[in-house]
């Protein structure tokens, strides 16, 4: 089964925006909170570990925890982003606890697996929930893991494409098994984050 | 770590002081002085006490980073003196900032009551936590870490004890990570960190994250410890909304573990009371202590267990007039908790039954016992036949 769990993780303070006050970085220097969203077995929390390990700037300062997790990553106009990545618990009790995870988040990660149409189910449940209830500005990514599974693909890339477009999220299809598409999601999710405006 | 991180705490807290006692600090020593003061004007009020001392701290901040006293100070330094700020006001706030309101309390109790009775029965499969993490040793340093939150004052040093449950937790998934284990990150912590919070029933819960939230420095409740301490709130949102959907546990039994562990804590709370009540009276009974002293070695042990019968040895001639309300309210007393005692024998299963039935046979109580388990009915009669031969 690999890297084979997820936990959703959402809820931040920053009322939905990268802000150089209350912490949160300077205007080059963004400091932002992820949360991690989707069932449990859909490997969320591979995705993440792939993603802060396999980083390897020495001078970054990286915090592995094992549903806490940070990286920085540098962008080619110099500045860099620090992700702080809240994983959420995936299981259907926890499910009413989202909202103190997801509260004030810049960005949602929502994961789903691409062998499970229930997983892809419960993604789209959480895109409307954040829809409804998250910060209004958040960035939403839409993320189908486990695409190194192919024959087993019961979740065609069509259809997360169009549910992601028609929601105005961002798509991409990863494998956190051979690290495929990883930096790509956090280089785009980095891209796609309001800067704050230079005064 | 846990010892380096509260060393240095302790010596910034000491170079605050010191600093403060340092002429040019009057200033500052005069602004925290009327701050405190200032409070005692006001009702108390969580939210708007939260924001005013909040304020204060920025504002002290700014002065510090001003002064003559920090002119050579590193962010580090600066850090520091907060850090002794804090703890130094919230100390003095402490008796009116913590569990102020009578909600609060009643919110801590509430929590920490079905705690209690969660314990009885609550087992870690209950939560699907996986066996890989099953591990008493790890599970006991956490629980002692929380257990510590009421213990201190300051609001960085609360924060600090969930910081240090969360990483006893973390530490034991990374390592149930390093074998074949999948890392299932929240998945996993949740569940350990809620079953955890059971184990432990931190004192007043409800009142200390509160408190954290008002009184800890913005500026320091951020990243991680922000992420830790809103699983401890989430996890004591999940205890107060428990019920049998919550749990991987059947419905029906459920409700018998909550029903009986119930019945169990009033029996003992009723033994409790019943034992002061008896206390108080013989206190107050001369007859009492006469009886007492007849009582031989041989009868004496069955007395020793918290409650005291001065008339189990008495013959009906060494009694009296006085001693009738003493004995009618013994006898009501006796009623009504072997009649307790009975339903709660009989609202256990039969493997909770017997093992009980058994440890209480050994200490010569069983047979009394075992003969309640099944009789409701003519609890009364054998009561006052029993009493009747003592009189």
């Amino acid at each position: 089964m690999g890297c084979g769990s997820s936990f959703p993780d959402r809820d931040s303070r920053q009322l939905g925006r990268p802000s150089p006050e209350n912490g949160g970085g300077d205007a080059k220097n963004l400091r932002v909170k992820l949360v991690l969203l989707g069932d449990s077995g859909v490997g969320k929390s591979c995705i993440v570990l792939r993603f802060v390990r396999g980083q390897f700037d020495p001078t970054s300062k990286v915090t592995v925890g094992a549903s806490f997790l940070s990286q920085t990553i540098a962008l080619q106009d110099s500045t860099t982003v620090k992700f702080e990545i809240w994983d959420t618990a995936g299981q259907e009790r926890y499910a009413a606890l989202a909202p103190l995870y997801y509260r004030g988040a810049a960005v949602a990660v929502i994961a789903y697996d691409i062998t499970s149409p229930e997983s892809f189910s419960k993604a789209q449940y959480w895109v409307k929930e954040l829809q409804k209830h998250g910060s209004p500005d958040i960035v939403m990514a839409l993320v189908g893991n486990k695409a190194d599974l192919q024959e087993k693909r019961e979740v065609a890339v069509e259809d997360g494409m169009d549910y992601a477009e028609k929601n105005g999220m961002f798509f991409i299809e990863t494998s956190a098994k051979t690290a495929d598409n990883i930096n790509e999601l956090f280089e785009e999710i980095a891209k796609r984050l309001p800067r704050p405006s230079v005064t | 770590m846990e010892g380096s991180a509260s060393s240095s705490r302790s010596t910034s807290f000491h170079d605050f002081l010191h600093r403060m006692r340092h002429p040019s600090s009057l200033d500052l020593v005069r602004a925290i002085k009327s701050f405190i003061v200032s409070f005692s004007f006001y009702q108390p009020k969580p939210e708007n006490d939260g924001r005013r001392v909040q304020d204060f701290f920025l504002s002290m901040e700014v002065a510090i980073r001003n002064h003559p006293l920090w002119a050579t100070a590193t962010e580090e330094d600066i850090d520091c003196a907060m850090e002794g700020l804090e703890k130094y006001i919230m100390t003095k706030l402490f008796s009116r900032t913590f569990a102020a309101s009578p909600e609060d309390a009643k919110i801590d109790h509430e929590i920490s009551e079905k705690i209690s009775l969660l314990q009885t029965f609550l087992k870690p499969e209950h939560l699907d936590i996986p066996p890989v993490l099953h591990n008493e040793a790890s599970w006991l340093l956490a629980e002692k870490e929380l257990q510590k939150i009421n213990a201190f004052k300051a609001p960085q040093e609360k924060l600090s004890t969930i910081m240090n449950c969360c990483r006893v937790i973390n530490n034991l998934l990374l390592n149930a990570a390093m074998s074949e284990y999948v890392p299932a990150g929240a998945d996993d912590f949740i569940p350990v960190l809620i079953y955890v919070t059971i184990k432990a029933n931190p004192p007043m819960l409800h009142s200390n994250l509160k408190f954290i939230k008002l009184y800890r420095r913005q500026t320091k409740l951020i990243s991680e410890a922000e992420y830790y301490f809103t699983n401890l709130v989430s996890a004591k949102t999940f205890i107060i909304e428990l019920n049998s959907k919550s749990l991987s546990i059947d419905e029906i039994k459920f409700e018998e573990c909550m029903q009986a562990a119930k019945l169990a804590k009033k029996v003992t709370s009723e033994l409790h009371s019943a034992c002061q009540i008896k206390q108080e009276v013989k206190n107050e009974s001369n007859v009492s202590n006469k009886m007492h002293n007849k009582l031989d070695t041989r009868e004496f042990h069955v007395l020793q267990h918290g409650t005291n019968y001065p008339y189990m040895e008495a013959e009906s001639k060494d009694l009296a007039m006085e001693d009738v309300d003493i004995l009618l309210n013994h006898y009501k007393d006796l009623v009504a908790k072997y009649t307790i005692i009975c339903k709660a024998i009989n609202y256990l299963s039969m493997s909770e039954k017997e093992p009980l039935l058994h440890q209480l046979e050994m200490q010569g109580e069983g047979s009394m016992l075992s003969e309640c388990h099944g009789i409701n009915t003519n609890t009364n009669d054998r009561t006052t036949s029993h009493e009747d031969k003592l009189l």
